[in-house]
């Protein structure tokens, strides 16, 4: 994808987000009471028609006047993803699922069995890792290094599993 | 002088510096680990204060504050996630500092000028408590809403190349921060009935998220596409900066220390935007702008010395009128009460000898931070030895812990994964996202002030031009926005003009 066609595929994208939070914001928030009160609704709703309009901006200059911001994804910021490869996109959805899952099974497991559960996942089957000193090492290391240095030392809850609870 | 010898007696007790070192070990730990804060280490330690003396006790909870403050700037520096808001700004030209193998040199500047500015501020405070306490409580609404204002001014500073993207940014980050419940009124926006969402969107899960999610991605993606990449950086330096960078930097460091104790005083405000306002300045009075976020010392060294001139700076108000300026100082407050020290005008008179004892413990405060992490310095290095794909599973979990303990909720840990890889979605479409931050923390600041002052107002919107205070804000912001504007009609005719010249 070129970076017109990334910016003309966000302005697009984002245009269209504005425009349904807008209109939910109509929708679902009330007005103020008038006499100096702003009420709740008018902020997000200001800020939708601005995005929108800065949206429209982008478009008009990418697409109308055939100029690309130069740039990267700004200063500081995680590096510049220079190349979308599908690698990326397929990790950026496992790391999606890896964080979903972790949450669901530290309600359900509690942490000192669903962290060395996503460890091990990720090590094995996402990062394809065999050395199994680094497995092991990394699995018990973080999960007990953790749990002592948090739960026993510093006093700080861990989840608690509601279908098992140890620790 | 009595009184102040009997307060540097009780202050340099060996259980009151023990204390104080503790503190800022505890803060230091809370404030390098993303999503554990200072706030939460000065709630731990308020109870283990409760049998200390006043000075002791006050001293472990201003060293959990101080160290705190200073360590949001490991994290931030070595992995390129902020362990505090107040040290976002200090991601931009900290982290590359570290990817040119220069870790040490910005770790050990960040504390010397975060020293600096703690120190800087303290003695602003003693000497003008009463007159800079008078002027911070003179800003109504209006005069804070103008002061956020030119504070999200400098997003145009932040927009790496693209103005317009960088305020998308900066307007999604504004959008972020509507939902949940409306502090002014207590009704319900965006929602959709679910009651996790009534909290709205937490700012350290959204900066977990933002920055460390993106992080982990990269990190994964690399090794199983680029396996000869992943390798993470072997020069490892560990070494302390010069005198001479120092010196070169002294200007700086008294302007952005001047900067902080201001901001500091003004409550509602803090760090982040102490430290955002001192990047911008830095980079705009810089003889190369062009090299900031590349790796610019001057990108650390202004938001650092700024951020930790706001604990000077919020001491002012707390010690004078009794007015906390944010959660943490909140918890400050509540020690000092708990030790039958109240703040306000009275305190000077009645508490003379424990008031000073406090500006003692806020330099040994220093001093322990100092000395402690400038020997950390050493063993925090090499954490950049670990390939970078397994201190991303580690930072995976320690975020996830970090976002779980904020409110001991799961959503969190589904809020933090999903701004993430929303994050990571427009940083591969070259949005800017130190913006959304920006907005994220001046946001519900931003909105409420402006409402209160229209409320205060009957909606007259006179309020907001006929405060000379508002007037000079404002004025700053359109200078920010039109210098920006400036520079980058400049940036795009340049190229123009050099294929001209070359032809």
């Amino acid at each position: 994808m070129t970076n017109s066609a990334k910016d003309v595929a966000l302005s697009l994208s984002l245009l269209a987000l504005s425009a349904v939070w807008t209109w939910l914001v109509i929708d679902t928030i009330p007005t103020g009471w008038g006499h100096g009160d702003i009420g709740p609704r008018a902020f997000p709703m200001v800020l939708g028609i601005i995005l929108g309009g800065l949206c429209i901006l982008l478009l008009i200059r990418t697409y109308l006047l055939g100029r690309t911001p130069a740039g990267k994804a700004g200063t500081g910021d995680v590096d510049a993803i220079e190349e979308a490869s599908s690698e990326r996109w397929g990790s950026m959805i496992l790391v999606a699922i890896e964080i979903s899952a972790y949450g669901f099974l530290l309600q359900k497991l509690g942490f000192l069995i669903a962290t060395p559960i996503l460890i091990l996942f990720v090590l094995v089957i996402h990062l394809r890792l065999r050395s199994w000193k680094t497995i092991l090492g990394m699995t018990l290391g973080m999960t007990l290094g953790c749990w002592l240095f948090f739960e026993k030392l510093l006093g700080i809850y861990l989840a608690n599993g509601s279908w098992f609870n140890i620790g | 002088m009595d009184i102040f010898l009997q307060a540097l007696a009780s202050a340099m007790t060996p259980m009151a510096i023990a204390s104080i070192g503790l503190g800022a070990l505890i803060g230091l730990i809370f404030g390098s680990i993303p999503g554990l804060t200072f706030t939460v280490a000065l709630a731990l330690a308020l109870p283990i204060t409760f049998s200390m003396d006043p000075v002791p006790a006050i001293g472990l909870l201003l060293g959990t504050y101080i160290g705190g403050m200073t360590g949001g700037s490991v994290s931030a520096i070595l992995l390129g996630i902020p362990g505090t808001p107040s040290a976002a700004a200090t991601v931009l030209d900290g982290h590359p500092m570290t990817k040119q193998g220069n870790a040490s040199i910005a770790l050990g500047t960040a504390v010397i000028v975060s020293v600096f500015g703690g120190v800087f501020s303290l003695i602003v405070m003693i000497v003008s408590v009463d007159l800079v306490s008078r002027v911070a409580i003179s800003f109504g609404p209006a005069e804070i809403f103008a002061l956020v204002l030119f504070g999200l001014s400098t997003i145009c500073g932040l927009c790496g190349g693209s103005l317009i993207k960088g305020l998308i940014s900066g307007a999604i980050g504004l959008m972020i921060m509507t939902i949940g419940i409306d502090t002014i009124d207590g009704v319900q926006r965006m929602t959709f009935g679910s009651v996790n969402m009534m909290q709205g969107v937490n700012l350290l899960v959204a900066m977990i998220g933002l920055f460390a999610v993106p992080f982990i991605i990269e990190a994964f993606a690399v090794k199983t596409s680029m396996p000869e990449k992943s390798q993470r950086i072997s020069r490892v330096k560990a070494e302390l900066p010069s005198i001479g960078l120092l010196g070169r930097n002294l200007w700086l460091m008294i302007k952005c220390s001047v900067m902080g104790t201001g901001i500091g005083a003004i409550p509602g405000t803090g760090g982040a935007i102490a430290s955002f306002l001192a990047y911008d300045h830095a980079k705009r009075f810089s003889k190369k702008p062009e090299s900031f976020g590349k790796g610019n010392i001057e990108g650390v060294v202004a938001p650092e010395t700024a951020n930790n001139a706001v604990t000077g700076g919020t001491l002012i108000p707390l010690l004078s009128l009794g007015i906390p300026g944010d959660p943490a100082t909140a918890i400050v407050l509540a020690g000092l009460m708990i030790h039958g020290i109240t703040p306000g005008p009275a305190l000077f008179m009645n508490h003379a000898g424990e008031v000073y004892g406090m500006y003692v413990a806020v330099v040994l405060a220093y001093l322990w931070v100092l000395g402690l992490q400038l020997m950390g310095i050493r063993l925090f290095v090499h954490v950049l030895k670990i390939p970078r794909e397994l201190l991303a599973v580690a930072v995976l979990v320690l975020c996830a812990i970090g976002a779980f303990s904020i409110r001991n909720s799961v959503f969190d840990i589904y809020a933090m994964g999903a701004i993430g890889v929303a994050a990571y979605v427009l940083v591969s479409f070259r949005v800017p996202i130190t913006p959304i931050i920006l907005g994220m923390v001046l946001g519900p600041t931003l909105e409420n002030e402006f409402r209160t002052a229209m409320m205060l107002s009957m909606g007259d919107p006179a309020i907001f031009y006929t405060s000379p205070t508002v007037l000079v804000f404002f004025s700053f912001a359109l200078l920010v926005i039109g210098l920006q504007a400036v520079s980058e009609f400049k940036a795009k005719k340049q190229p123009k003009n050099e294929v001209k010249a070359d032809a």
